[in-house]
């Protein structure tokens, strides 16, 4: 190495597009930075501003790349800054500055994990909000006609109920629809035997509501309080309850994918799973909302609103349902909801 | 190629699982810390928070950096070229996309559904360009590396494949490894030398086999238990008089059984990828005469992915970056080649074909398919 050129830092060096490689030093010459062998003859050299050094990433070592595509590598990333901000170049970079291990760190953690409160509970709601407007109409009717197609082919039966019995129900049925704000065209009644699923009723996206005998039995002769949970699916739908679920679902995931990019592939799975466990506590928010619009439909189609808290005092009676609510439950406890309904048509009533 | 050639190494995966590898194997090594990466990856997730994603494809870049540059052979680390600029292009097509769509679907559902298809038809095509890239911004010792498949041998390892795995429950799943080990290995190259790679079907039967014998047993485990319990169970659903609570305990009882199953079928997976990683790498060879090693022990590489999945939960996340290090650690060490001569004039010799640099420029990255 000439003497009056000394190498500020050690490494090696690579012809162009070559894997040989030459022990180097990296020597400052006047505006110029040059790569020379261990005889000072110079390998590779260029003025600063065409010669490319790689950002630092932890102990990776830096690549100095020569403008005939050369290549320099070394170690000593503290030669490199030095040289650099010598240079009035920024040396190790901002982002390299921040990522060493410092208490300040700590300060970091705080703010992630305050900033991914903060979108959970904000961004994403109105980032859901945005995606149901902008949803094309074609989307639910297709979910909704693949769903029905699924059940009934796994777990649904064909309905057993007498003529006299469906009539009085589509009856009632029809004039909750006819009040409710899509009109009667948007919703269809379907009856099927619950099988697997019991006693239940549900609605899909598109408007197509499902009711299972069973339901119909447990009822017994009170064909009112079938329509009150009927006003309640129909609420369902006209909050698009499960399409917002499952952009909430969605938007959780990519989230976590975004954010934490590298989180392991079994970690991303709970993560997401996780995620669907706390759609179950919006769930019950939704429910509630449903719930009220029962008592709205009912109220101004002049039927009797406290239908469905007569069906809640039947599961309660029947089923010795009394279950609070839990982390694991879709709906709010029974006796919680049977009082909501109550309060809400006094109130209504009052005003 | 000599591919046909018996050579000495070739059983060498399968039969030292666990153990040291015979013969002069230079193993890979992996130089970076928990505590170094825990810096980067909690700036990475900062700083993407605060842009609204847009530094995700720079953190994906600073992330790869130096995971590839503390994978360390014969002393010397990999790099990767990758910039933000171009994940970032890429990741706004997949976005301008997907917007578009959406607009299609409402205003002409018709349009909507043909640009879904259309989408369908160019996956391989993606999946090859998305490999090609991958190699294209890796280099060692100032060699880039290359991916010259093509968008039908992607359609045959990435959809027929598992295709066929799903439909035959799993039981044709080692021929679709095989395609899709096939596929990479073959179509890589490094510099203008070729990597090579036929695992053979019945290697990878055997490691099938062990993960089924998990998955058949366990489940065999829960049914017995389900079994036991379905007097309880029944019960519940008949009788109305039933316990109050028995809703919740149901709910209980059904996420623990969903949480069981998801366990078994994730040991299955674990101790299946390691097995066939074992076999394909040991049955890769570079430049026709170097051999490729890989001798993870199945138990030891599926215990260090589950305690890594549990303590990262545990502890909400902030010990992934250790997670990580030391899984890249353990695989690392049982990675290695074993060089045919000199490995100095081995390296010497071998120069990069002029393509690859350059069009690493105009390729642009939108999907992650993982290299």
């Amino acid at each position: 190495m000439a003497s009056d050129n000394l190498a500020f830092a050690l490494g090696e060096w690579h012809p162009p597009g070559s894997s040989r490689s030459v022990t180097s030093g990296l020597v400052e010459a006047g505006d110029r930075l040059v790569a020379s062998d261990e005889t000072g003859a110079e390998l590779a050299g260029g003025s600063l501003s065409t010669i490319d050094i790689s950002a630092r990433v932890g102990r990776v070592p830096r690549r100095v790349t020569f403008p005939d595509g050369s290549l320099f590598e070394t170690d000593d990333n503290e030669a490199i800054d030095r040289f650099l901000s010598r240079k009035g170049r920024a040396g190790a970079g901002i982002v390299h500055r921040l990522e060493r291990f410092h208490p300040r760190l700590i300060a970091f953690v705080a703010a992630t994990i305050l900033l991914g409160t903060l979108i959970y509970r904000y961004a994403l709601p109105a980032l859901v909000e945005v995606a149901v407007v902008v949803t094309p109409p074609i989307l639910p009717r297709i979910m909704s006609a693949t769903t029905l197609e699924t059940m009934d082919r796994t777990l649904l039966g064909e309905s057993k109920l007498d003529e006299a019995r469906r009539g009085r129900i589509v009856d009632g049925f029809r004039r909750i629809a006819s009040v409710s704000a899509a009109g009667r065209v948007a919703y269809t009644l379907n009856f099927r035997e619950g099988g697997p699923i019991g006693p239940n009723a549900f609605a899909l996206p598109d408007g197509t509501l499902i009711l299972t005998d069973e339901l119909v039995e447990l009822a017994g002769d009170d064909t009112e309080m079938i329509v009150g949970v009927l006003a309640h699916e129909i609420g369902h739908v006209e909050h698009k309850h499960s399409l917002r679920q499952i952009y909430r679902a969605a938007g959780v995931a990519a989230l976590i994918m975004l954010i934490a990019g590298d989180i392991g592939s079994g970690a991303e799975d709970v993560l997401v799973e996780g995620g669907g466990l706390l759609a179950l506590s919006y769930s019950r928010a939704a429910e509630a909302e449903a719930d009220r619009h029962s008592v709205e439909l009912m109220m101004k189609a002049g039927l009797d609103p406290t239908a469905i808290a007569r069906f809640f005092e039947l599961l309660e009676a029947k089923l010795d349902d009394h279950s609070e609510t839990s982390i694991f439950s879709t709906h709010p406890g029974t006796p919680e909801r049977h009082k909501a309904i109550l309060d809400l048509i006094a109130e209504l009533r009052k005003g | 190629m000599v591919l046909a050639e018996p050579l000495p190494a070739q059983s060498v995966g399968q039969a030292s699982f666990g153990r040291a590898a015979p013969g002069d194997f230079h193993r890979l090594s992996f130089t970076g810390n928990g505590s170094e990466y825990f810096g980067i990856w909690i700036v990475n997730i900062l700083l993407t928070i605060i842009t609204l994603g847009i530094y995700s494809a720079w953190a994906k870049v600073r992330r790869n950096r130096y995971f590839y540059g503390n994978t360390v052979l014969l002393g010397r680390g990999f790099e990767y070229h990758a910039r933000g600029g171009q994940i970032l292009i890429g990741r706004l097509i997949v976005f301008a996309y997907l917007i578009l769509y959406n607009v299609l679907l409402t205003f002409a559902p018709l349009a909507g559904i043909a640009l879904v298809l259309l989408f369908l038809c160019f996956v391989p095509w993606l999946v090859a360009r998305g490999l090609r890239f991958s190699a294209r911004v890796t280099s060692y010792r100032n060699v880039r590396f290359d991916f010259v498949g093509r968008a039908g041998g992607a359609f045959l390892a990435f959809i027929i494949g598992p295709i066929l795995a799903a439909l035959t429950l799993g039981i044709l799943a080692p021929l679709a490894s095989r395609w899709t080990y096939r596929y990479i290995g073959s179509n890589l190259r490094y510099g203008q030398r070729v990597f090579s790679t036929d695992p053979s079907v019945g290697a990878i039967y055997k490691t099938w086999g062990i993960s089924a014998a998990i998955l058949v047993l366990g489940l065999l485990i829960i049914g017995f238990i389900a079994f036991l319990n379905i007097a309880l169970v029944s019960t519940a659903m008949e009788n109305p008089d039933f316990l109050p609570g028995a809703q919740l305990s149901l709910a209980v009882l059904a996420v623990l059984g969903y949480v069981l199953i998801l366990s078994i079928f994730g040991v299955a997976a674990l101790v299946y990828r390691a097995g066939v990683r074992n076999v394909a790498w040991s049955a890769t060879t570079f430049d026709g005469r170097h051999r490729l090693l890989s001798d993870l022990s199945r138990l030891r590489y599926t215990w260090i992915a589950i305690s890594n999945f549990v303590v990262t939960l545990v502890t909400i996340g902030l010990m992934r970056p250790w997670a990580a290090v030391r899984m890249a650690r353990y695989v690392n060490e049982h990675t290695g080649v074993r060089f045919d001569g000199n490995v100095g004039e081995i390296f010497s010799a071998i120069a990069q074909e002029g393509s690859a640099v350059g069009a690493e420029f105009m390729d642009i990255e939108g999907f992650d398919f993982g290299f």
